[in-house]
């Protein structure tokens, strides 16, 4: 089954080791350049939803800014999993205290997943994406 | 949809890329006895699945935040000292980049190591 | 007889490498996975540990002498063997 590829930027506007969030015929994506490679990866963290752009890239490493889950581009894997939030033994209000605690009991049901990738390649200058 | 569980063995490659960046300039490297890093590298996958964060699988955690951030691998740059004198580090993932024999390196407690 | 006591991680291969040294040379000893045990125990393992200035493990108590870190050399003196 052959794919059929969108043009979705020109290869010139992401430098090796950058990344660029775009919308793409209404997908969210992310455009990652490793080393002259392009790789393109859902935008959203596959744990809380956050902007992955607002993250890091490291190689073939996404890191999500919300909780640090990491991510391989190449293929959407998760590599691992939120950070625990630093509050240490924090005085909180009985108010603040409940909250939290609630908001732990949530948390406890949130799920880290894969994202998506799609197939990327270049052309004329040009990064295609598979949608 | 169903959790993704970490693969192990991605997450030590993810662990190894990331950790050399930080080693190197600090003049040490992964010890050349593969059996030694790969066995550490794989405790330190459990120790970040179970609290989230790479933690020396052979120093306590002392659930006291301060202290627990000066055993986050590589935890070099909290032992400088300690750690340029013996060549390695405590559990022994990272040894000088000029260490070729790192059976021959003792794990001797700051205060027997030789200091300059 | 020596009184031997060792406190160790699950997850460290040097506090293994401590614990088979004892057992192949058949001397006895208790030992406590400080990662395995309960609050109230690792907080009276880390005292022992700060008054002696011990910040790794293994730690080995012979007696009344502390080895820090796998040092099969010195276990072999202490235990005058």
């Amino acid at each position: 089954m052959n794919k059929k590829f969108t043009r979705a930027i020109v290869s010139d506007e992401i430098a090796p080791g950058g990344m660029k969030a775009i919308e793409l015929d209404g997908n969210e994506i992310i455009i990652c350049n490793n080393e002259g490679k392009f790789y393109t990866v859902q935008r959203r963290c596959g744990h809380m939803n956050a902007p992955l752009d607002l993250g890091t890239l490291d190689g073939i490493y996404i890191t999500c800014p919300m909780h640090y889950a990491q991510f391989d581009v190449t293929n959407g894997e998760a590599l691992s999993g939120p950070v625990p939030a630093n509050i240490d033994h924090e005085v909180m209000s009985p108010l603040l205290s409940k909250y939290m605690q609630n908001i732990g009991k949530l948390m406890n049901h949130v799920r880290m997943v894969s994202i998506r990738t799609f197939a990327t390649k270049t052309k004329d200058g040009w990064v295609l994406v598979a949608l | 949809m169903k959790e993704s569980s970490i693969n192990v063995e991605s997450r030590k490659k993810a662990l190894h890329y990331f950790f050399s960046k930080v080693v190197d300039p600090l003049g040490f490297k992964f010890t050349p006895d593969e059996e030694l890093m790969n066995f550490l590298l794989e405790q330190e996958v459990i120790l970040e699945g179970k609290h989230g964060i790479p933690f020396c699988p052979c120093q306590p955690l002392r659930h006291n935040r301060s202290r627990d951030m000066q055993i986050v691998c590589p935890c070099i740059p909290f032992h400088r000292k300690h750690f340029d004198s013996i060549k390695r580090c405590w559990c022994g993932l990272f040894v000088h980049k000029d260490v070729f024999d790192p059976d021959k390196l003792p794990q001797l407690p700051p205060e027997e190591a030789n200091h300059e | 007889m020596k009184n031997v006591k060792i406190y160790t991680l699950s997850t460290c291969p040097w506090c293994r490498k401590t614990k088979n040294f004892f057992t192949e040379h058949k001397i006895p000893f208790t030992f406590i996975d400080y990662d395995l045990a309960d609050e109230a125990t690792q907080n009276s393992i880390t005292q022992e540990l700060d008054a002696s200035g011990a910040t790794g493990f293994p730690f080995v108590r012979i007696n009344d002498e502390v080895i820090v870190g796998y040092q099969p050399e010195r276990y072999a003196k202490a235990l005058g063997i």
